[in-house]
């Protein structure tokens, strides 16, 4: 077929019908397959930004110096109180650590998608006004940086193992526990991530430190790297109420069956409230899908409200200085 | 301005011959011009005041609680306190003082301040002074909120030579910014990168939350090259006169002699660096190349 063909052939499918009224069925598009390609498209780019920008040496040693920073700072501190004698709190905070950082990267994900494309690239309005579905392009833009943020985790959590003297038995893991505790992390992690990009589509760009900032606040409450027993009363409920205790309480509990927990023990609300000295598996993922449900409901509807505020007042274009 | 007012000249080379008292108000202008910004943009967003007041503090409050589980020593969670408060210097250096020009390539603006007839270190110096406003309020503020909340006690015996180090520490620190400003003129998403990069193990080898002498030599070559590890180990041990912290490093005062020398080292190579890689950039056509 010759190129005026294709064009001509082209003009009649875009053209009207011949009986010149509105066929719905074109803007419908192709459903699921269509959803699908717009987050693999965004999935892809997310990843062209986020790792073509050095040499692999570079780029490996950026994403896990990061996570293993986190977990020797802790490390040291806790030599320096306790002279290596408590090794039962170093696999704590370094499987603590390890998933934080995961959560830091799945968090900055999304929310610096909405930045970069709003304020560095300017292209927010372009893809919005797209046949794709904005949250599914930021999902997919959020995809490359929850991989790095995995494979930072996984490494600090072997340089625990091989370095600081972790100890750690294959034998011993929950594996189905920990899938699952995996999975339905992954899902509220990415919640909270929504909640944040609807936030900082409200906001100016030196929204840049928010993430970092955001987790930093849940860092306090969930039971990361120490237990929420040394926390006052109310921060406690609030460490129950959020999935990421449920979370970490649910890997390192698969990882490490028997080990420290974060919620129970002497002195914790959860003792008080359950009688129970620390919750056991089943309750942690049961626990884990009930607060990652209302944070995945409610940061739709956040989400889905801020983004009608932001076409209502003009902000998807808005580019701020600082 | 009386020293710009138009005087008639015989050739635009001797109109371009500036006297000492123009080039000295174009300086003043330039460094309040853009210190301005900064200084204003903290009242007129609000939002700060949450996201990068509360939250920090928060994060700092995390490590307290660390220490609070491992029952450490009281003198720790003073320690931890002022490395939170110290952090906002960090941030600030590298979030705004070192991808600044990179921040302002993005948005088109960098062409413009080297079109302008001004000096693109007082630019950074404003930068520098505007920064250092910006962030001592939210410094000033955990602080003070993190002493009260976690009732810190500091022990300070040398007034004066804490609040030395504390302006040395500052000026080395910012002095290092423009350092790295200029290396990341010449760099496109690298700078974005390389910024995250510095936070986390910077503040491991700085002993951001533990006396950095139990680094050994890691700390040693941390103290003679991060103005955040020298800074804080002195004023660490300025703050606490006479707690048993691990030993190592330099006393005070000569920790104070590695500040006045890294900041006049990072000041020189600062303005050499400009004007080396302002040259290059110009020559490779990187100051208005964006979003590479």
């Amino acid at each position: 077929m010759t190129a005026r063909g294709a064009a001509a052939e082209l003009a009649d499918e875009l053209g009207s019908p011949e009986w010149g009224g509105f066929e719905p069925g074109r803007v419908r598009g192709n459903g699921f397959a269509d959803t699908w390609r717009s987050f693999v498209t965004a999935a892809r780019l997310g990843w062209a930004m986020e790792a073509n920008w050095t040499d692999p040496v570079l780029f490996f040693i950026y994403s896990v110096a990061k996570p293993v920073s986190s977990a020797l700072i802790l490390v040291v501190m806790l030599d320096i109180i306790t002279g290596g004698n408590r090794p039962e709190y170093k696999g704590f905070v370094v499987v603590g650590t390890a998933l934080w950082s995961f959560v830091v990267a799945g968090i900055a994900g999304l929310a610096w998608s909405v930045l970069d494309d709003r304020e560095r690239y300017r292209m927010l309005k372009y893809v919005y006004v797209s046949p794709s579905d904005f949250l599914v392009v930021l999902l997919g833009r959020g995809v490359a940086r929850v991989l790095v943020g995995g494979a930072g985790a996984l490494i600090t959590i072997a340089v625990g193992i091989v370095f600081l003297g972790v100890t750690f038995d294959p034998l011993a893991v929950d594996w189905p526990s920990l899938a699952v505790a995996l999975l339905a992390g992954l899902g509220a992690i990415v919640a909270v991530a929504i909640l944040l990009a609807a936030i900082i589509l409200q906001t100016r760009q030196d929204s840049w430190s928010y993430p970092e900032a955001l987790a930093g606040a849940l860092f306090l409450v969930s039971g990361a790297v120490f237990p929420l027993t040394v926390l006052p009363g109310p921060l406690q409920a609030v460490g129950l109420l959020t999935p990421m205790t449920w979370w970490i309480e649910g890997v390192r509990d698969a990882l490490f069956p028997g080990g420290l927990s974060a919620v129970g023990g002497e002195g914790s609300l959860w003792l008080a409230l359950t009688g129970s000295a620390r919750p056991d598996q089943l309750t942690t993922l049961v626990a884990l899908l009930a607060t990652g449900t209302l944070v995945t409901l409610a940061a739709t509807a956040v989400f889905r409200a801020s983004e009608g505020r932001a076409k209502d007042r003009g902000l998807l274009d808005q580019t701020t200085g600082s | 301005m009386a020293a710009f007012v138009y005087r008639p000249t015989a050739s635009p080379q001797e109109a371009a011959n500036w006297s000492p008292r123009q080039v000295l108000e174009t300086d003043l202008r330039t460094i309040g011009g853009r210190a301005y910004p900064r200084v204003t943009g903290m009242m007129r967003e609000k939002s700060w005041l949450f996201f990068e007041i509360l939250l920090p503090f928060l994060a700092t409050s995390a490590f307290v609680f660390v220490y609070r589980a491992l029952e450490a020593p009281p003198e720790y969670i003073g320690f931890v306190v002022l490395g939170g408060a110290m952090t906002a210097f960090w941030l600030n250096v590298i979030w705004m003082m070192a991808s600044q020009l990179y921040w302002e390539k993005s948005q088109g603006n960098l062409e413009l301040y080297f079109a302008a007839p001004m000096s693109i270190t007082m630019v950074l110096f404003g930068m520098a002074l505007g920064g250092i406003v910006m962030s001592s309020t939210r410094a000033v503020v955990v602080l003070i909120v993190a002493t009260t909340v976690f009732g810190v006690t500091f022990s300070v015996e040398q007034w004066g030579l804490l609040i030395a180090v504390f302006v040395l520490t500052l000026a080395a620190l910012y002095g290092f910014g423009m350092v790295l400003a200029s290396l990341f003129l010449m760099w496109g998403r690298e700078a974005f990168h390389m910024t995250q990069l510095f936070t986390e193990p910077v503040y491991f080898v700085s002993g951001l939350n533990f006396p950095v002498a139990r680094l050994g030599f890691v700390g040693a070559l941390a103290i003679g090259t991060i103005p955040l590890a020298v800074g804080l180990d002195a004023m660490r041990q300025l703050a606490f006169a006479g707690v048993e912290f691990p030993v190592g490093t330099p006393p005070p005062e000569v920790e104070v002699l590695i500040l006045v020398a890294m900041t006049v080292v990072f000041l020189a190579i600062a303005r050499w660096t400009l004007a080396v890689l302002e040259r290059m950039a110009r020559r490779e056509g990187r100051l208005s190349v964006r979003w590479q």
